[in-house]
């Protein structure tokens, strides 16, 4: 960066950089791809990628539509690949549904059967025991592993009391971590490292595991981000994932720009979305609000509660017929008046 | 000039006062109809002539003037019963539910109340505080003081315990089962105090809230609802003129049935009829009411439909300006044209006007101007008094003799003169530009092909538009900043988008090639093209390189070390030493020819450079006569016989996968089933022979063939596109980017395909090419791709549209402040410092070439 701190370089006083942001992202948008992909790996996964996903950020979604975790190990595991499969028993969401082959409810003796996969159970590292225990610590029920399962006594005939309890226990989660999805290991290319990559956006559940890199670990939720991180990081996650989608697809834009866009919709202190719920819907100009979307709403709330509009903005003014206050309309010629007199042709 | 003396610095919105609407309208109308037998308007009917007229000869009875001028009245219908303002009643249903029934107090206890008065003051002290923080937005109350209201069940004032408030769209309110009539209700709303409104955020000096309660409804003046009389003389009236008419010919039988004492149930019934119309009357799309409908069984637009939407009055007449001083034609090419040129043809040239400010030093010049009577001749005349002349032989003389300082004379477009050129979609700020006027014969608007890119233009028929702009500061904002020249890189990412393109790559391309020698003929004529008349030395054999031909058109003095079509690009002082031109050098990725270009010697030279090089190229292509044809797409043999070994080299090594997964002998991918790795194994085979294929091609093909050349060049067309033609098509894709492996019943996608087929052909692969023709099967195939990207480009535009709509409002009102702050309209901080370093995005490729 040789010409940092030429002046020439620099925007301009007045420039409407928000304006050029959005064109910058709007005018290649019909470049952009309208699918989304398989996740490598991942039984039916797709991840979001090109207009959908950028759709997606800048509505500020409360999730993500693919929810992605990556998952970056302790130096010691990502060089192994078997230590970083060993790390997929912790953080692979498994859920009695997923082990269960059948769950038989015996209504006269008040029991509930659950016969377990012999398989499903061996390659997430479980045994019936184990099994059985999580049920009386999760559930607080008396359960007894069998032979080929688990049996749960419930002490009661109750019809309606064992059918949800048994809805309940196929629904209880085994191991892993809530909401943190299925993951798989991956090899990165460059530094001949394994992470994992889970379709879930558990990060606060994922942190909690030991054996992982806190300070790689990421995900594409920008939410996530911002409850676990805080606003700064939200507006990080949100320029990041612009960035990566638009990249995605080939499309090169300035990094000022979405930077831009992402410091916008964060600078309230949350993370708001464009649209007429967001950032567009909170402007303080009634003409501004009126001429987006929800015309009637706004101009009735302004009619009832004595709103005035102050015309600063450039929808209002353009409404009205006046310069707008941005770019050449923000500056003004002044000329004294002993000096008026220079410029006039003589009588 | 025109001068903004006063603006409006502000507008308040607020209710209006019943009195006020008395005084507002003019007159009481008392007939609900339009004209009687004669055709003549009734007075104290809807047309009544005091509202205002629309027939040009007939005079308002109101002010006396004529239609043009006469701003037209307001009249008045006076309810004989209260009706509620439907829009409104989300307000007063929150107004009802923050107050006693009893004491009319807002529930809360002085205590309570303090402290949110004490929030609301503290805000409204910081705003004097900072004058440039804005008004605080007025909500509907706090939101958190309103929930709590909402909690509680008696008046912390007199502790009368709430009643239970119903609230029933569109408009009726229930308090404890019983539904309250409009004028119950306006009565609670007329004794809640100021002070409390004020509270609940609402400013009661110009929005009580007894005025939503609606006793005299004003009627827009006729000139807003004009009718309109239909070929075969019949009148037809304005929606809202139909709809006035329903409600008053209810209001008039409400009114007769209440002097003839009629029974209670009948009043009710005709008074929530009044209430409906009158919902209808404001918004006739208001949820839980039929919309009233016209005879033919449309919907009418009423007020609401008026503003809203699309086609409203906010997004259609407001936000939308329509101008003069515009024209629109067809565009065609021209590369003679410069860049920052648009040829106008003279019949669109002599109808838009340029003013002609008559000052005393211009006078002379402006009689002069004033005495022509053909072409680049005076239009108007406009007086000091504003008045428009048009200039005919009649006046001329006259004009002549008047003419003075402070007029202002219109004339015809003139070459030199600024304009505006514009193409539709403008989706970014380059879709429109000023280029200087060039008037030609013809009628169609002529660009260099050079500045296509921007405006995303060709000549297959696209139309654009021209403005003419007309104030001095308009025409030197144009000049100044939207010059083409200053357009060449482009604000998003900092590349090149005004550069040469198609022949005019190609043409240099063919040029600058190493083994390129020209005569001398050949050279002088090229040379004179470029407008240089001195030649390079020869060589030996008293021919030019082409290399030294084009290091005539660069700048004297230049150094660049780059990378074009592969090969290094070197430009030692003005000399092009090593490569050859090609696509990338004119500004793409990591080759700045262009920046750097722009940088040392600035925008002129850059535009000099661009327009001399592709017309020096496209001279350089006619002379050597480029051209496809089906020759450039005929296989030969050596080719034919690569196709054939390249095609059955990889289906049998496909088929080799497809054994080994069935016998578990495949290796699986890392993070896959095996069920995908053999998918994404096959893909990637085919893959291969593709770009094995493109290499084939490349190897075999000399550079006799033009479509191998253009592709290498960058100009048109690539290596896969003559594949196709040549070689086969490839692997078909789906829109989620995966083989074909739907379409017939059972896991296959033709019938004769066998279930579970995961051989190429079974999935989309066409061995066969454009030139051999297409197996009907492979057709198939080829349509079903087809098929999708066509579906979706139809979806996609509509999406990313919506998105650039949503994106450009929130962020417009962003602009740089002078501390380098980005700052919205309101003055809030955005970025403490634009972009982390103050650097314009369209400056970044500037910044890394040295």
């Amino acid at each position: 960066m040789a010409e940092k701190n030429n002046k020439k370089y620099f925007v301009e006083y007045g420039e409407p950089v928000g304006i050029i942001a959005a064109q910058s992202v709007g005018e290649p948008g019909t470049q952009m791809i309208l699918r989304s992909f398989h996740l490598a790996g991942i039984e039916s996964t797709v991840a979001t990628s090109g207009l959908p996903r950028i759709i997606e950020l800048v509505d500020a979604k409360k999730k993500p539509s693919t929810p992605v975790t990556y998952i970056y190990l302790d130096q010691k595991i990502s060089k192994n690949f078997d230590r970083a499969s060993e790390m997929l028993k912790k953080i692979n969401e498994v859920r009695m549904s997923n082990l269960a082959r059948r769950a038989l409810e015996n209504f006269s003796k008040g029991k509930i059967k659950i016969v377990l996969d012999k398989q499903e159970l061996e390659s997430e590292g479980l045994t019936i025991r184990q099994v059985a225990a999580r049920i009386e610590k999760d559930m607080g029920l008396d359960a007894q592993p069998v032979e080929n399962g688990v049996i749960v006594n419930m002490h009661t005939r109750n019809l309606k009391e064992i059918r949800n309890t048994k809805i309940a226990i196929m629904k209880m989660l085994v191991s892993g971590v809530d909401g943190a999805g299925k993951a798989t290991v991956r090899r990165d290319d460059d530094t001949g490292e394994f992470y994992l990559v889970s379709a879930g956006s558990n990060i606060e559940g994922i942190m909690q595991i030991d054996g992982i890199d806190k300070s790689k670990t990421t995900t594409n939720d920008v939410f996530a981000v911002y409850r676990l991180f805080g606003i700064e990081a939200a507006r990080n996650s949100l320029a990041v994932e612009l960035k990566k989608t638009l990249k995605e697809q080939k499309i090169s834009v300035d990094e000022r720009h979405l930077n831009l866009i992402a410091d916008a919709m964060t600078a309230s202190g949350s993370v708001k979305g464009v649209g007429r719920h967001g950032l567009s819907g909170e402007k303080r100009s009634v003409f501004a609000r009126a001429a987006y979307e929800e015309t009637l709403k706004h101009l009735v709330h302004a009619a009832a509660f004595g709103e005035t509009d102050k015309m600063r903005g450039v929808t209002e003014n353009i409404l009205v017929g006046k310069q707008i206050p941005i770019g050449t309309g923000s500056v003004k010629l002044a000329i004294k008046k002993e000096d008026m007199s220079k410029v006039m042709p003589k009588k | 000039m025109i001068m903004q003396t006063e603006a409006i610095e502000s507008i308040k919105f607020g209710v209006l006062n019943p009195d006020d609407a008395r005084k507002l309208g003019v007159i009481k109308l008392t007939v609900p109809d339009t004209y009687n037998e004669d055709g003549y308007p009734i007075e104290g009917g809807l047309l009544d002539q005091r509202m205002g007229v629309i027939d040009p000869g007939l005079l308002c009875k109101t002010c006396g003037a004529r239609a043009k001028s006469c701003p037209g009245h307001f009249g008045r219908i006076e309810l004989v019963r209260p009706v509620l303002h439907s829009e409104f009643t989300k307000v007063i249903y929150m107004i009802l539910q923050s107050t006693c029934k009893n004491c009319h107090r807002l529930l809360l206890s002085d205590e309570h109340m303090n402290e949110y008065k004490d929030a609301l003051n503290q805000i409204e002290e910081a705003v004097e505080i900072d004058a440039e923080l804005g008004d605080v937005k007025l909500g509907m109350g706090s939101a958190a003081m309103l929930k709590r209201i909402k909690n509680m069940k008696r008046c912390e004032r007199c502790g009368t315990v709430k009643g239970k408030l119903k609230f029933s769209a569109p408009t009726y309110f229930y308090i404890d089962d019983y539904k309250m009539k409009p004028d119950e209700i306006r009565d609670l709303l007329e004794k809640v105090s100021q002070d409390d409104l004020q509270v609940l955020g609402i400013d009661s000096v110009v929005a009580r809230p007894e005025w939503l309660v609606l006793s005299v409804l004003l009627v827009p003046p006729v000139n807003v609802r004009p009718s309109i009389t239909l070929e075969s003389g019949e009148r037809s009236e304005d929606d809202l003129t139909h709809k006035l008419v329903d409600i008053m010919r209810i209001n008039l039988r409400l009114e007769q049935n209440l002097n003839a004492g009629a029974p209670q149930i009948i009043i009710d019934d005709l008074w929530e009829l009044l209430q409906d119309h009158g919902t209808t009357y404001f918004n006739n799309e208001t949820a839980s009411i039929p919309p009233a409908r016209h005879r033919s069984g449309r919907a009418l637009k009423t007020l609401a439909q008026r503003l809203k939407g699309k086609e409203g009055r906010f997004r259609y007449n407001l936000s939308g300006k329509r101008v003069n001083y515009s024209a629109r034609t067809v565009i065609s090419v021209d590369p003679n044209i410069d860049l920052d040129e648009v040829g106008v043809p003279l019949e669109i040239a002599s109808k838009l006007t340029v003013p002609f400010y008559v000052t005393a030093w211009n006078i002379d010049k402006a009689r002069e101007m004033l005495s022509r009577t053909e072409y680049p001749m005076i239009v108007n005349a406009i007086a000091k008094d504003g008045k428009r002349k048009r200039v005919i032989d009649l006046n001329r003389e006259e004009l002549i003799k008047d003419l003075q300082p402070g007029m202002v004379l219109e004339r015809q477009l003139a070459d030199g003169d600024i304009t505006l050129f514009n193409r539709q979609p403008s989706l970014h700020r380059v879709s429109i530009m000023s280029h200087r006027a060039k008037v030609l014969n013809g009628r169609t608007f002529r660009m260099n092909y050079c500045v296509t890119a921007p405006y995303n233009a060709d000549f297959d028929g696209d139309e654009m538009n021209l403005h003419v702009p007309q104030s001095l500061e308009a025409q030197s904002e144009a000049k100044y900043l939207m010059n083409p020249k200053y357009q060449v890189f482009s604000p998003r990412d900092g590349d090149a988008i005004i550069t040469n393109n198609e022949d005019g790559i190609t043409g240099m391309y063919m040029l600058t090639k190493d083994d390129n020698f020209l005569t001398k003929e050949q050279a002088v004529y090229i040379l004179s093209i470029a407008g240089k008349y001195e030649l390079p030395d020869p060589t030996k054999d008293g021919l030019y390189r082409g290399k030294d031909i084009f290091s005539l058109l660069l700048p004297k003095g230049l150094d660049f070390e780059g990378r074009s079509a592969k090969a290094p690009f070197v430009i030692k002082k003005g000399k092009l030493v090593q490569g050859v031109v090609a696509k990338d050098t004119f500004g793409r990725g990591d080759n700045k020819l262009l920046a750097k270009i722009g940088k040392d010697f600035g925008y002129d030279v850059l535009k000099e450079f661009i327009f001399v090089s592709a017309k020096v190229a496209d001279a350089y292509v006619t002379m050597m006569g480029v051209t496809v044809g089906v020759k450039e797409y005929t296989t030969s043999k050596k080719l034919a016989e690569e196709r054939v070994r390249l095609l059955s080299e990889t289906f049998s090594n496909i088929e080799k996968l497809i054994e080994d997964y069935r016998n578990r002998k495949l290796e699986p991918l890392i993070g896959y089933t095996l069920r995908q790795s053999l998918e994404r194994m096959i893909i990637a085979e085919l893959n291969l022979v593709r770009d094995r294929a493109g290499e084939m091609l490349l190897k075999y093909e000399s550079s006799d063939n033009v479509a191998v050349e253009m592709a290498r060049s960058g100009s048109r067309g690539s290596v896969l596109n003559i594949e196709q033609m040549t070689m086969f098509l490839g692997q078909q894709a789906t829109l989620s980017g995966g083989r074909i492996k739907r379409g017939y019943y059972t896991n296959r996608v033709l019938p004769h395909i066998a279930p579970g087929d995961v051989r190429p052909g079974a999935r989309g692969f066409v061995a066969t090419s454009y030139y051999s023709g297409l197996a009907p099967t492979d057709l198939f195939m080829h349509a079903v791709g087809s098929r999708g990207s066509e579906v979706y480009k139809a979806l996609l535009t509509a999406r990313s549209g919506y998105l650039y709509r949503r994106l450009s409002n929130a962020l417009q009102d962003y602009s740089v402040k002078s501390d380098y702050s980005v700052r919205d309209a309101n003055n809030n901080l955005v970025e403490v410092v634009y972009g982390g370093d103050k650097m314009n995005p369209l400056y970044t490729q500037f910044d890394t070439v040295d």
